[in-house]
């Protein structure tokens, strides 16, 4: 790979921990996966072995605790996080983690339909500061916020929303940033990918830039910042 | 004695009865997952699961998981979008059909998600919130009381509720219930259940339907209906006058939809709104066209007298001696003009398909497109209010399609395709070829035909250009 300009564009590290090492106590997250499936392990791993402490996550739900992966219950559990944003906290059916550290206080769980989630997060990205959608009018998601009339319609404001870092997990990257995903693992990846100032992802596979057809990427470039080999290849495909 | 409490097999079933042929089926946590299940593999109807798959069906081997996080495989027809996507198809309201399993519903069709009824305090909608909002419908799956007896259909729900007046049939393990103007109808009870049982479980009061019958299991035939036509002309006659058309193109010859806008020439429906990013560059610049010939573009509706206004980012000529068609009838008062910034124009038909009414950006804040319109300081900066644009029709150029609408583009002619698709009431597609379900990757389709509602193949003989 040439860089003309000499300007260092290297992406690509050595592994998840040198890709982290500016992650600070406090910090927001925004984590790919869907409930167990597709998560970030190598990433989420590095965290936990980092020690911060007070980070806010924003995740679209943890599965069943103890499953064997780097999760999300196992992040809450080394007592990383303050707080978690998501639509699926926890599986009512499940204990885990999560629910001990919300029942003792321990951890902020903010509830949040997943649409309503999934629009503030690529509110973000795009650069919107806010938008009214009609989504949980009425019901308690509509409680104390700002509710405005369109086309005979309830509407609530939603504020975009953003974070410091973005950890996401693809199936191929090249050295750019360029990345595809492989089935339902896609998930929240592309709108994280656009939402975090630092993103960071996990790949199966790095290849040269002209390695993936253009017209197949579903995040181009400009959105990742760091790129990590996973040492997780066999949970991935 | 009653009869027994049917199982969640046989509650898929009767809630599968519901499922009109080629719709998009929303599936939430729990008792819902149990009918994809249920449906004959080839059915026409895509399930859709929390996680992006467009189509999927159980599969011990598959790479997908279900909305409880069992593993599925995308259908034949099906295709792979992220969550956010999802999320738009939902609010945007292309979704026929939401299943949730609900913890309480009430006389008015509230209901508290099942998560909520068992976490005192907290809940994990995850989006069946966004379903009771978005789907056209909405059926609620329930045990009818609670393991240990407790009511759970009741005059009014005593939890928080995660729905607001949209659930408009309940099916239970002992009975199906419509939600009506008037209050609660019971329809069906299942073998061996009277409407006396029913109602001696039910805490609201329970009127009984005329026609009250005993629950069936047949799962119905589900075959996908056409979408292809056999020309452009057929597949636009029905837009009338003064509808809102999304039209694609970007400046060039390449990618527009100029077999489909010839036949909305000829079709004639006058007073239309023409929402592009442009209103006919491509005859003025030319982009290459060869001597003695023009390219097809907005221009020739213009000409017609078809366009009453337009809402575009680049309507006029980039040059003042060679004004396009639609300056000149705009400076003449034949037509109006919205100018919007490219960017808000992608945004404001992006918005139209994912259900958002008006957002805030701020491109344009301080310049003359921002004048009169609300301002919000978010951060610190200005933001200016801008309105979503929902069309009535969307004719676009893609590249191939199956049968049942899913779509691929190439190169820029994907352009503005992809946001426009959502954002109309009917959208009709013009393509180079059709295929079979199955045939296209459901990773590499860009639109999926859930947004698509006609499909006609491009003549190859089909000449971009007039004479002249």
């Amino acid at each position: 790979m040439s860089t003309a300009s000499g300007a260092n564009l290297n992406k690509v590290y050595s592994d998840a921990p040198s890709a982290l090492t500016d992650l600070s106590d406090g910090a927001s997250l925004l984590i790919a996966g869907f409930a167990g499936h597709g998560e970030p392990e190598d990433l989420l791993g590095a965290v936990i072995t980092s020690g911060v402490r007070g980070l806010t996550v924003i995740s679209q739900g943890a599965g069943a605790p103890g499953s064997g992966g780097t999760d999300l219950n196992r992040l809450v559990d080394a007592g990383a996080v303050r707080k978690l944003i998501s639509p699926l906290p926890f599986n009512p059916h499940q204990g885990g983690a999560i629910r001990e550290r919300w029942e003792g206080g321990e951890l902020e769980l903010e509830v949040q339909p997943a649409g309503v989630l999934t629009e503030r997060i690529r509110a973000g990205g795009a650069g919107i500061g806010g938008f009214f959608l009609p989504s949980g009018a009425g019901t308690r998601f509509a409680e104390g916020r700002e509710i405005r009339q369109f086309n005979g319609r309830e509407h609530i404001f939603q504020p975009a929303l953003k974070a410091d870092f973005a950890l996401l997990r693809a199936a191929f990257s090249d050295t750019l940033g360029n990345l595809v995903y492989a089935g339902t693992r896609r998930n929240l990846n592309p709108i994280m990918a656009m939402a975090a100032k630092v993103s960071i992802v996990e790949v199966d596979e790095i290849r040269e830039p002209g390695g993936l057809d253009p017209e197949l990427v579903i995040t181009p470039a400009i959105f990742v910042q760091r790129i990590v080999l996973t040492k997780n290849r066999h949970h991935s495909v | 004695m009653p009869g027994q409490r049917l199982d969640s097999t046989s509650m898929a079933r009767r809630a599968a009865q519901e499922i009109r042929a080629g719709a998009a089926v929303a599936i939430g946590s729990g008792l819902p997952t149990a009918l994809p299940g249920v449906v004959p593999a080839g059915s026409g109807v895509w399930f859709l699961s929390e996680n992006g798959a467009i189509g999927f069906r159980p599969s011990a081997e598959g790479l997908f998981v279900d909305s409880s996080g069992n593993p599925a495989e995308v259908i034949p027809g099906g295709a792979v979008v992220g969550v956010a996507d999802l999320a738009a198809m939902l609010a945007g309201g292309n979704v026929g059909l939401a299943l949730v399993e609900a913890g309480q519903v009430s006389a008015a069709g509230d209901f508290v998600h099942w998560t909520t009824a068992e976490t005192p305090g907290l809940s994990a909608p995850g989006f069946a919130v966004d379903m009771a909002s978005g789907a056209r419908r909405v059926v609620a799956i329930m045990r009818h009381t609670s393991d240990d007896g407790a009511q759970r259909i009741l005059e009014h729900c005593d939890l928080p509720i995660d729905g607001n007046r949209c659930v408009s049939l309940i099916v239970t393990d002992v009975a199906a219930i419509r939600v009506t103007d008037g209050g609660l109808e019971l329809a069906e009870v299942a073998p061996g259940w009277t409407s006396d049982d029913i109602a001696a479980i039910t805490a609201a009061p329970l009127s009984v339907a005329s026609d009250l019958s005993e629950m069936t299991f047949a799962v119905p035939d589900l075959s996908w209906p056409n979408k292809v036509y056999d020309s452009a002309s057929q597949a636009l006659g029905d837009v009338p006058d003064g509808a809102i058309v999304n039209v694609d193109g970007f400046g060039g010859p390449g990618g527009m939809a100029h077999y489909l806008m010839t036949a909305l020439r000829d079709h004639g429906a006058q007073g239309l709104t023409i929402i592009s990013n442009t209103a006919g560059i491509a005859r003025v610049a030319r982009f290459g066209a060869p001597e003695g010939v023009t390219p097809i573009d907005h221009t020739i509706l213009v000409d017609n007298g078809q366009v009453a206004k337009a809402i575009a980012s680049y309507p006029v000529s980039p040059s003042i001696n060679r004004p396009s068609a639609f300056e000149r009838a705009y400076q003449e008062g034949e037509s109006d003009l919205e100018v919007s910034p490219q960017g808000t124009l992608a945004e404001r038909l992006r918005s139209g398909g994912a259900g958002v009414a008006a957002f805030y950006t701020p491109t344009a804040a301080g310049t003359l497109l921002g004048e009169g319109k609300e301002l919000r300081e978010i951060d610190g900066r200005p933001y200016v209010l801008e309105q979503r644009i929902l069309a009535d029709f969307c004719i676009i150029r893609g590249h191939k399609a199956d049968t049942l609408g899913n779509m691929v583009y190439k190169g820029t002619s994907r352009n503005f395709n992809p946001v426009m698709a959502t954002s109309a009431r009917v959208t009709v597609v013009e393509v180079d070829e059709i295929v079979e379900p199955g045939e296209l990757d459901p990773e590499e389709i860009v639109t999926p035909g859930v947004f698509v509602n006609r499909i006609v193949k491009r003549p190859a003989e089909f000449s971009p250009y007039l004479e002249i």
